[in-house]
């Protein structure tokens, strides 16, 4: 799906630390790439990078001033993710719908080969759930 | 309509599950071993799987396209973490082989509630749970940031309602 890669982007953004530090902070408003990196303890280009990083996820957005490039919050992400939790609900409970269903077909089947059959063979496979770790 | 299945959503990052089906557990589990039965049953209405490799025990992944209602396709990937044959499944479910795939992890748990009944829970967290304290906590800086979280939470408070 297209929103895939940008929450790819989301998620890897937002598994940094320092990342959403920054977020944190933009959230108290827009800011100067400058003014960002006074609490941080690693270079100008290292927030550099971190910005670039949460701009590509669309979590921020920077302005267009090429002298500051004040950045911002931007919410797509966050929508990103809200719809995505909305799919995931949906996948769940409509699979759930679907499984009712085909367990009465299961069932069915079963009453009607009551000696292992081919068709059984998943619930024999059982026997054999218990794999090794390595 | 009722909804069947009771959601607990309170949890903006995880999702929360419960469902009871009339069929004893080695039944229910056995229609999650076997891509023949996933395929029956797995994916939103309207979506069929077809799937390229299924290895069902622990360490193994089950590789799969989902094609939508519209025609497209979605590639996807189950790695399967533990497997307790009738009681539990822990795997990772994520898109094709993306170099940072978005993962979600997942653990369906399965209980024989007796009189050859099932219950089913499933539950999934996102790989960085922080995200819910940092829409939780300074959603009140930013009036988009607001509208999004109060989404959600009028999404909740619907679910919990259902």
């Amino acid at each position: 799906m297209p929103e895939t890669d940008r929450l790819n982007a989301t998620f890897a953004a937002l598994a940094d630390p320092t990342r959403r530090a920054i977020l944190a902070r933009l959230a108290l408003g827009e800011t100067s790439v400058q003014k960002l990196a006074e609490p941080f303890d690693i270079s100008l280009p290292a927030i550099s990078r971190h910005l670039k990083v949460l701009e590509h996820a669309g979590l921020i957005s920077r302005g267009r001033d090429a002298q500051m490039r004040p950045c911002k919050i931007d919410t797509a992400g966050f929508i990103g993710v809200d719809h995505w939790l909305e799919e995931y609900r949906k996948l769940w409970s409509q699979s759930m719908d679907k499984l009712e269903s085909y367990l009465e077909v299961m069932k069915a089947q079963q009453a009607t080969s009551p000696a292992p059959t081919r068709k059984s063979r998943s619930v024999k496979r059982q026997g054999e759930g218990h794999g090794r770790k390595d | 309509m009722a909804a069947k299945t009771d959601l607990d959503l309170s949890d903006p990052v995880s999702i929360k599950g419960t469902r009871e089906f009339d069929a004893p557990v080695a039944l229910v589990f056995a229609a999650f071993t076997d891509a023949k039965h996933l395929s029956q049953w797995w994916g939103p209405n309207g979506f069929t799987t077809t799937t390229s490799h299924f290895d069902f025990r622990p360490g193994g992944t089950w590789r799969f396209v989902m094609h939508g209602p519209d025609g497209r396709d979605y590639e996807n990937r189950v790695t399967f973490d533990e497997i307790e044959v009738n009681k539990r499944i822990a795997y990772r479910h994520g898109g094709g082989d993306d170099v940072e795939p978005v993962t979600f992890a997942q653990t369906v748990t399965f209980e024989d509630i007796g009189g050859g009944r099932t219950r089913i829970v499933w539950h999934g967290v996102f790989p960085n749970a922080q995200m819910r304290d940092f829409v939780i906590k300074e959603y009140g800086a930013d009036k988009g940031l607001q509208e999004t979280t109060a989404r959600l939470a009028g999404y909740v408070a619907a679910m919990a309602r259902s």
